[in-house]
């Protein structure tokens, strides 16, 4: 009995984990696209850089519904 | 009856070029040297202008500067081919305080939890995923508020100024006004670090359709509305 309780509580963690980190992910590539959208819009110095830490992100967003998967 | 020969090769229509080796340099227009004549008086006016607003506001001094004078590199989506950048104005530096502050407690957090007795209780793979999450989170914040700052931009050209707001994340706002719509300029600064950094607000009541546009929290705003007013003094002598 308390080992199928703790089983289902493992399982709520897994998918609260896993969809909290997919929604993220949907958040990081909203950022890729505004950043996109606000340097086609305006043209500066540090366009490219500021392009370079939304991929960042998003690969780090990434790699936490990777980690959610395969830690929890 | 067939024709045997081609016309065009007996009596051809058109006129037989004499070819010379030495051909004359094409001698320019009337309307080209006119316009010639006008591109100088352009770019000394433009050149007039430049010298004047530099006279106010001084050089650029760094890429990160609140105030960008006559900028090389920045550009914009709706700027016509002939219009030209004379200043792009963002929010005062002093305006990211508040969110650099935050964004170094954020931060810290994690390692003052250590201290938290609780926090050793939670297994190690639930501790790394909420840590990760946390700088993430952090993270994000942190770039959405530098975003929100370099994207947020007042722009004035030699035809009109321009407000080009990004409010959050899927939200664009673009104002805009020629000079000559120009009908009054106020600058408001108010409170403690407005009136120690010298940054505030500038309200420019137009005709157009947007009737009023804000620079909110420039640095210099009264060296803003100089600069308005000399635009506004060219644009009048270019129309009498």
């Amino acid at each position: 009995m308390l080992g199928d309780l703790n089983n289902y509580l493992a399982l709520a963690e897994k998918v609260f984990g896993v969809l909290g980190a997919i929604i993220y992910l949907i958040f990081s590539l909203v950022v890729v696209k505004q950043v996109g959208t606000m340097t086609k819009n305006v043209k500066d110095k540090f366009n490219g850089i500021l392009i370079v830490f939304s991929y960042l992100h998003l690969m780090a967003a990434i790699l936490l519904v990777f980690l959610a998967l395969t830690i929890l | 009856m067939t024709r045997a020969i081609d016309l065009d090769t007996v009596a051809p229509d058109d006129l037989i070029e004499v070819k010379s080796n030495q051909n004359p340099p094409p001698t320019p227009s009337i309307e080209e040297m006119r316009g010639k004549e006008e591109k100088v008086v352009d770019d000394k006016v433009v050149e007039d202008l430049n010298d004047k607003i530099y006279g106010i506001l001084g050089h650029t001094k760094h890429p990160f500067s609140s105030l960008l004078v006559n900028p090389h590199v920045f550009d914009f989506e709706e700027r016509a081919t002939e219009e030209k950048i004379i200043l792009v104005a963002r929010p005062h530096w002093f305006t990211n305080v508040s969110w650099v502050l935050t964004t170094i407690l954020l931060v810290l957090v994690p390692s003052l939890l250590k201290f938290v007795p609780i926090i050793s209780d939670i297994p190690a793979k639930f501790q790394m995923m909420g840590i990760l999450t946390w700088y993430l989170v952090t993270f994000a914040f942190a770039f959405e508020q530098f975003l929100s700052w370099y994207f947020d931009v007042y722009i004035i050209t030699d035809e009109r100024i321009i407000d080009i707001n990004f409010n959050n994340l899927l939200d664009k706002k673009f104002s805009e006004a020629k000079i000559g719509m120009i009908q009054d300029i106020t600058s408001r600064v108010s409170g403690v670090s407005q009136t120690l950094f010298n940054y505030g607000t500038v309200l420019i009541q137009t005709a157009a359709e947007v009737s009023e546009i804000h620079f909110e929290m420039v640095p210099n705003p009264e060296k803003i509305i100089k600069v308005l007013q000399v635009l506004r003094e060219e644009e009048s002598n270019n129309a009498r």
